[in-house]
Formats: C-alpha cells, structure tokens, sequence
C-alpha cells in the first residue's frame, strides 16, 4: 500500500469509529445530535494537551475517552429535557458553543491558532494504521453486541415511542444518558486517533459542517445499521477521491447525493441492500 | 447614547431574522419539518434581487420578481423534494434538506462564481440621521419593510378566507380537509409565503453589505432555527419576538461579551440556556 | 441483458486502464492544494489561476531543466483531513519535485508535515501560521508572516501617517489574531495607544452595534483585518454610519472585490501587502497584465503569491540542475528572486525577507503609496 492509500484507509477507519459513534445515539436511541462534532473536537484536544505534556498514547485515548463521555452525559441530561427538533437544534448549539469556546481560548486551547507540535503516537504508518483498524474493528462488534442485548431493545423502544417506553418501565433517561456516553466517548476516541493523525488540530476542524458530514455518513449508510452505516462512512469519505474527475462539481455532487438518498432511499444504503435481498429472494434465486 | 444605538441595530438585526424565521416556522408549524434548504432561496433571493436591480436600476421591482420567483421555487422544493418524504422519520426530510442547500449553494457558485455580486449602484444608502445617529435609508427600510410584511401577513391570516384556511389546516389538518379545506394549496401557499419571504430578508442583506455570495445563507439559517425554536416551534409570534430579542442580545453581546465567546456562540448560547429553563421554548405553541 | 451491461462496463474499464498505462509526456510535475470547493473557493480560484499562469509562462520560455512543468491541482476544500491523503497522492502517485500550498493555514500545516517527512520540498503561498515553516527545513513560505505585517502596520498607523488613538477590530481566525499580535507588539514603540479592540467572526457582515461602539470611542486610525467580505461592509458601514478615521487593512482586502463593494467607501483605505500595481518591475508588470487577461478580473494577492511561488520554486530547479529534493531544497534557501510580490529571499527556517508594500485606493483601484523596508523591523523569527 502506497502512502496515500495508507493515509485514505486511516481517514476511514477513523470515520468509521465517529459515525458508530452518532449511530448509537441518533440510530439505536433516536437522540438527533447535530454537535457530534465538538465531541470530535473534545476527545481531539484532550490527547493533543496530554501528549503535549508528555503522557503515553494510551492513557491520553483512554482520558479522551472518558472525559467526553462525561461531557457526553452533560449534554444528554440537556436532551432529557427537550425533544425531537428541539434536541436537533440544541446539539447544534452545543456544537457552537464549543467552538466559541476553543475559538476564544488563547492560553491553553491555542484559540484560533490550534494547537501544532503534537508529538507522534510512535507507531509508523502502517502500524497507526492497523491500530484505527482495530480500535474500528472493535466498535463495530461493541456496536452488533449492544443491538442484540437487552440495552439495544431498551434504545428501540425508546427511540419508537418514548412514552410508551416509559409506560412499559424502561428506564428512559438512563438509557438515553448511556446512549450518549457511549457514543460521544467513542467520538472521543476518534478525536484522540485524529489529533494522532494529523499531529495539528485548529478549531475549524470541528466545526458544524463536520458534525454534518458525520451525520450524512450515518444516514446514507442507514441509521442504525452497522454495516449500513460502515459502508456509508467508506462510500461519502472516499467520495472527494473518486470524484477527482467532477472537480469543480464535487460538493454540488454530495450534496445532490445527500438529498437522493434521503428522496429516494430514506433508509440508506441498509435499505437498498436489504430491498435487493428480498427482490432477488422473490425471484427465486437463494441468497 | 451607545445604548440606544445598539439597541436600534439589535432591533434592525431583530427584523431581518424575523423575516427570514417566519418562514421557517410557518413550515415546521404546518409539516413539522427543518426546512434549512430555505437558507438556499434566501440567497436566491438575494441573487435575483441584484442580478434585477443591476439589469433594470430599479429595486422597486426587483423585490416583487424575486419574491415571485423565489416563492414559486419555494413551493416546487415542496412538491418536488418534501411532499414524497412526509411520512418517514423527521431527520429524513432534514438531511434531505442539508443536501439541497449544500447543492443549491454549489449552483450559486458553479453560475455566478465564488466572488459574488455586488450592485453597481447601491440603492438606499443616502445617510438619514435619527436621534443623533447615523443610519442609512436601507435601515430605516428594512425595519418598516419588514414591519408591514409581518402586519400584511397578519391581517390575511386574520382577516381573509384564505387565511382562516391556513390556519386551520395548521392547526388540524384532517378536520381542515374534512371541512373541504384543499391541504394540498395551502401547504402550496405555506411555502409560496414563507419563501418570498426569504428572499426579501435576503435583499435586505445584501443592500446592507452591498454583496451576495453563495454561503451567505449559512449563518442566518442557524440562527433562524435557533429562533424559531426559543420562539417555540410553529408560534409565529413568539418567533417574532424571539427573534428581537435575539437580535439586541446579540448586539450587546458582541461589544461586552465578544472576547469570550463569538458571535454564533452567543446566541446558541441564549438558546440553550433558555431551553434548559424552558423547554417548549420562551412561548410555547396555543 | 445483464451480460451485455457487463461487457460493456468491462470494456470501459479496460480503456481506461489501458489510457492510464499509456506513458505520460516527460514532464517534471509540481503539486498544488488549493480550496478549490467550499467556504473558501475565492482564494481557491485566485491562488489556483496564478499558478497556472506561472506554468504557462515557464513552459512558454522553455520549461525547467529542459521540460515542461505539470501542475497537479487538487482541491482540499480548505480542510486539513482532505489535505493530508492529497499530499501523500502527490508524493506517491503522482511524483511530484516540489509541493506549493496555495490553500489556508489548516491544510497548509498539515501537508507541510507530510513533505517534511518524506523530504520533497513544500512552499506555502500564503498560509499564514507560524508553524507552517517550523514543520522542518523542507518548507518554506513566499507569503508575509501575519506577525510581521502586523508590525509593520504600527509603523504605517504611528510613524508614517502619526496617528495615536487606534481601535483594532481584528477577525477571528489565526491570520486577523496574528495581525494584531504583531501590530500590539510594537504599537508603543511608535507612540500608538490602543483605546480598544473588538473581534468579529468570518460569517459576519453585518457590523451595526461594532460601528455605533467605534464612533463612541472616537479612534484616530482603525487597524482592522478581515477579508474582502467582511473588510468591505465594514469599511462600507463605519462610513455610512460617520465614522471617518483612516481604514489600515491588510493583503486579505488586496483585491478589486473589495472596492466593489465598499464602493465610494473603499477611497483613501491603506493597507500592508506584496502586490504593487505601480510596480515597475518587469516580472509584476508583466503578471498584472497576463493575469487579468488570463483569468478575466484584475490581480490581487492571493493569485500574487501562487505565482511568486511556482516561479520560485521552478528557478531553484532550475538553479539546482537536478531533480534531487535535497538539491532543490538547498538551491531554495539560496533564493534571491524578483518575483511578482516582491524580491525574494529566505532566512534560516524558511520564512520569506521582503519588503512590506503599502497600497491605498484612489479613484477605485489600488495604487503605490509607500514601501516598508526597515529589516529589523520585518526581521521574521529564526526558529
């Protein structure tokens, strides 16, 4: 593999991790977040200051981690207070907020200058490489496992109908508080293995345009499936790749894209496969 | 004295954003959807009213034909991209929405270039001086522009046969259908209105910084979203008043507060703290 | 019926592979990222259209080492995560000698970590961040230091012109806060007093209650940075709302959109650049007038810099004979080179030592209006 296929796989996979992440919450949970990406940003500069101050990989991931998934639960106590559309703007506001935050932190966030020399995590290309795979590899089967166990049917039946939910003594805002401890601290974990990356992080990079993408990726994939939401990922983060060749139509063809899908195959990529497996299961044919 | 000048541009920024989140909220109020593509015919708006102007020298009519035409892109952006999505789940018809900014913004730069436009001839900007300030014709305008589209939009939502529809379709759609009411035109009309709209407060933001450029609907769509929520989803005039309010905290907000927090901050900063002590919003929909 | 699909489709790709595979001309091919898509497609375009008009006239006088220059575009949408994979392409598929950044900070940065590590030489146009140049002796930037053209904005607002009282309205991005930086660090060593500062965000345009603050505060000269769309409204309302202190801006208003839309506002405004339209030198004259034609609207910084820096980059092959990175590099760090934004001339880590430009708008163009070109004073740092 050459560099730049090593640097493009490293993207995905670090993706990868990010759009579980907002699956948990907006997929399994139905919690509609548009501020994914401040917790992109968190986990971004708790491992770029830790590092800067010397401490392991390791521990730096682990603490982004953990401190965006308590930040995680701030907010989703924020969502326990308001719904739906309500909770959609406010997570945007969160994604703001921490902007301004950051923006304005000159001492110790670096403001608008970011923050550069962050040292390397010490694994060579192909090695980093193998680690975001792994860290993805990981999340994904996180992610299977709690759609299958008891927590994943809690998360349904509070992202179908929460009063019921409630009715039938599912612990609504705890399982609401966990979907977004879960899924912001793995948006943490992204942002460690991003500040990894690119060694120079500036607060642009975690702007709403990013939560947006992130939530694109999630729902062209098919939110709230895993391999949907995998694919989605992959398909929308190589896309600006593979379209070298529409240049100047590039971001015109994304957005046309987000917009067919959502016209055309609200459910996703997931939607799509699982619409071509009963075609071909009516046409006789074993799948 | 600086008080009251910014107290006077919060009011004149408060105008601009009620324009521009009426009709957002008239079409959450009747489809329960974030249409944010409306930040993509703010700035058709806003193209059209300068590309007119520039051709003719006239705003006069410039306002009308691009309130017009952009009403009349309102409503297909309806039939063409919303009315096929109704039924699915709410983030369906947002991220819907997302793409089609995105896309209509990559028109506007793929067509008119990523400089924008500007007018050759700026029209309201001869200086009027009011209570000791200096304003421009083009303030005075848009806060009694502004002013009588929001009382001509009342009176027919009050006063006309059409408006009582309206209303009663929002209210309850299937009693509304029952009674013969045609949902169908009324959403058409939703759409029709709120777009014009748009594409006035668009014209009035580009007469303020004489430019129109592809991005320009960003920020005021945020901000629209954030208003109509505080003002509470669907109540025209909570989002009114909201948006005032809005407008003149942010004002002083970004003199006193500005080096902690920036602009956009500042007001989703308002917003969360208002929701975490009103959920439904500062008014809360009848 | 599927078959037919199928063989067709394969045909296609056989054709293509097979186009791919046919031997490229002998060219020596130079990298460019530039946000070409996005919130930043302005100075995408411009930075873009200057490079290519610093190709054409290099190959049209015979090319480098005896060979035409390629450039390989690609757009980073003005993002970092874009620009470090467009980077790694460039290195290993596409061969490049040398990489020019013609994009922002972010993107510039990140990249310019990339080149280092794979030891090819990186030229940032017009990135402004400090540690672009710090990411290794492989990059170097052509483009003025926002520091440095902060400082030497003090000595145009308190030596030059002699104003004490100033207001900084700085943007808030690290190009507006860097300005600033420079200009406070050297405000009282020209006897300025700063009566206050205000900020403002990138998506601003509408500056009302700035403008009602400013004109209370009674400044005698306004230090503001900011873009032709920001710089151009706010020029456009301070006048409008009675507000007559003299603008000092920088390179971020060098352009004509910003008279545009300032309109009569805009007449009298200075600001700190690289680009001097009086300029008698042959290699600006010769650039204004090329660009204009080429790209159809009048040049300004951005497109100054993306030129200034293809133009370098191709003399020091050209000087260093070879296609060797660590040649190229060396020849670099000994450039003394009349570009279109000035002569230029490195230092130890790479930063650009020129001349500050100082141009004013008179009758609706910019015009010469003094030269700053104190060298202790525009000294960058050394490390």
């Amino acid at each position: 593999m050459g560099i730049y296929e090593l640097s493009l796989a490293t993207i995905v996979g670090i993706n990868i991790i990010l759009a579980l992440g907002l699956n948990l919450i907006t997929g399994y949970c139905g919690q509609i977040s548009l501020g994914h990406a401040a917790f992109f940003g968190t986990g971004a500069y708790v491992v770029a200051l830790m590092a800067k101050a010397g401490y392991p990989a390791p521990i730096n991931l682990v603490c982004a981690m953990l401190i965006t998934g308590g930040i995680g639960i701030v907010v989703g106590v924020a969502s326990l207070r308001v719904r739906h559309d309500f909770l959609a703007i406010t997570t945007m506001g969160v994604g703001f907020l921490f902007l301004g935050i950051v923006r304005q932190q000159d001492s110790v966030l670096g403001g608008e200058m970011g923050l550069s020399g962050i040292p390397s995590i010490g694994l060579e290309k192909p090695a980093f490489l193998m680690l975001v795979l792994a860290v993805a590899a990981l999340c994904t089967l996180f992610s299977v496992y709690i759609k299958k166990s008891w927590m994943g049917f809690a998360f349904d039946a509070v992202a179908t109908d929460e009063d019921t939910a409630r009715l039938l003594t599912v612990n609504v805002p705890v399982y609401k508080l966990t979907a977004f401890a879960l899924g912001t601290a793995m948006a943490g974990l992204a942002g460690g293995l991003y500040c990894y990356f690119t060694r120079f992080i500036m607060p642009d990079d975690f702007g709403f345009i990013t939560s947006i993408s992130v939530l694109s990726m999630v729902a062209v994939g098919g939110i709230g499936s895993v391999p949907g939401v995998i694919i989605g990922t992959m398909l929308l983060t190589l896309l600006p790749e593979m379209s070298e060749f529409l240049s100047d139509y590039k971001l015109f063809f994304y957005g046309a894209l987000l917009f067919g899908v959502m016209r055309f195959a609200p459910d996703g990529l997931a939607g799509v496969g699982s619409s071509l497996r009963g075609m071909l299961k009516r046409s006789g044919r074993a799948v | 004295m600086l008080f009251l000048e910014l107290l006077i541009q919060g009011l004149i920024y408060g105008c601009m954003y009620a324009i521009i989140a009426v009709g957002l909220t008239l079409v959450y109020g009747l489809l329960r959807i974030l249409h944010v593509a409306h930040a993509g015919l703010f700035t058709l708006g806003a193209y059209l009213g300068v590309i007119v102007t520039n051709a003719t020298g006239s705003l006069g009519l410039a306002i009308p034909v691009s309130a017009m035409c952009v009403g009349l892109v309102g409503m297909a952006i309806y039939r063409l991209c919303y009315q096929p999505i109704l039924s699915k789940p709410p983030y369906v018809a947002l991220i819907a929405s997302i793409g089609l900014f995105i896309a209509m913004e990559e028109i506007f730069r793929l067509i008119f270039g990523p400089y924008g436009l500007t007018y050759t001839q700026v029209p309201l900007q001869s200086p009027v001086s009011l209570l000791g300030m200096s304003l421009r014709m083009v303030d005075i305008f848009i806060v009694f522009g502004s002013v009588a589209m929001l009382g001509l939009l009342s009176w027919l939502a009050q006063k006309t046969r059409i408006g009582i529809a309206w209303r009663a379709t929002v209210d309850d759609p299937q009693m509304a259908g029952s009674f013969g009411i045609s949902v169908q035109n009324v959403r058409y009309l939703n759409f029709f209105i709120g777009s014009a709209l748009a594409a006035v407060a668009g014209i009035f933001i580009s007469l303020l910084s004489n430019l129109a450029e592809p991005t320009m609907g960003g920020v005021p769509s945020y901000k629209a979203l954030a208003i109509i929520v505080l003002g509470g989803l669907g109540n025209v005039t909570g989002t009114l008043i909201a948006a005032v309010i809005l407008g003149v905290v942010e004002a002083y907000g970004t003199i006193y507060v500005g080096n902690l927090l920036d602009r956009d901050a500042i007001a989703f900063a308002f917003l969360i703290l208002v929701l975490m002590l009103k959920p439904q919003g500062l008014f809360s929909r009848k | 019926m599927i078959k037919k699909t199928t063989l067709i489709f394969l045909t296609l790709c056989l054709v293509v592979s097979f186009a791919s595979l046919c031997p490229a001309a002998d060219t020596i091919k130079f990298g460019f990222n530039a946000p070409l898509t996005g919130f930043a497609a302005a100075d995408g375009k411009s930075s873009s259209e200057g490079a290519k008009l610093a190709v054409k006239q290099i190959n049209a006088a015979g090319g480098v080492l005896g060979k035409q220059v390629e450039l390989v575009i690609y757009d980073d949408q003005a993002k970092p995560a874009n620009a470090i994979p467009i980077a790694n392409k460039l290195i290993g598929k596409d061969k490049v000698v040398v990489g020019i950044s013609g994009s922002y900070s972010g993107p510039t940065r990140s990249s310019a970590g990339v080149f280092q590590e794979a030891g090819i030489p990186y030229i940032s146009a017009y990135a402004i961040h400090p540690d672009i140049t710090r990411a290794g002796n492989m990059v170097y930037r052509t483009g003025l230091l926002g520091t440095v053209q902060g400082r030497a904005g003090a000595k145009l607002v308190g030596d030059m012109m002699g104003k004490k009282n100033v207001v900084i309205i700085t943007l808030q991005n690290d190009f507006g806060k860097s300005l600033a930086a420079g200009f406070k660090s050297v405000a009282a060593d020209y006897g300025i007093q700063v009566i206050a500062e205000y900020q403002y965000s990138m998506k601003d345009r509408q500056f009302g209650s700035l403008v009602a603050k400013v004109k209370a505060d009674k400044p005698d000269a306004i230090y503001a940075s900011g873009y032709y769309f920001t710089c151009g409204p706010l020029v456009s309302q301070l006048r409008a709302g009675g507000v007559d202190a003299p603008v000092i801006g920088q390179e971020g208003y060098d352009g004509q959109k910003f008279i545009e839309i300032a309109g009569p506002a805009a007449e009298g405004v200075l600001i700190t650049t690289t680009l001097d339209r009086d300029s008698k030198e042959k290699e600006a004259r010769e650039f204004i007038q090329a660009f204009e034609k080429q790209a159809g609207y009048p040049a300004d910084m951005v497109s100054a810099s993306a030129h200034t820096a293809v133009k370098v980059a191709a003399a020091a092959i050209e000087r260093a004979g070879s296609t060797d990175p660590e040649k190229i590099r060396q020849a670099i760090a000994k450039t003394s080179y009349k570009a279109s934004s000035g002569l230029i001339r490195f230092n130890k880590l790479g930063e650009v030592m020129k001349p500050v430009q100082v141009q004013i708008v008179r009758d609706g163009r910019w015009h010469y209006y003094a030269v700053i070109d104190d060298p202790e004073l525009l000294t960058p740092p050394e490390e």
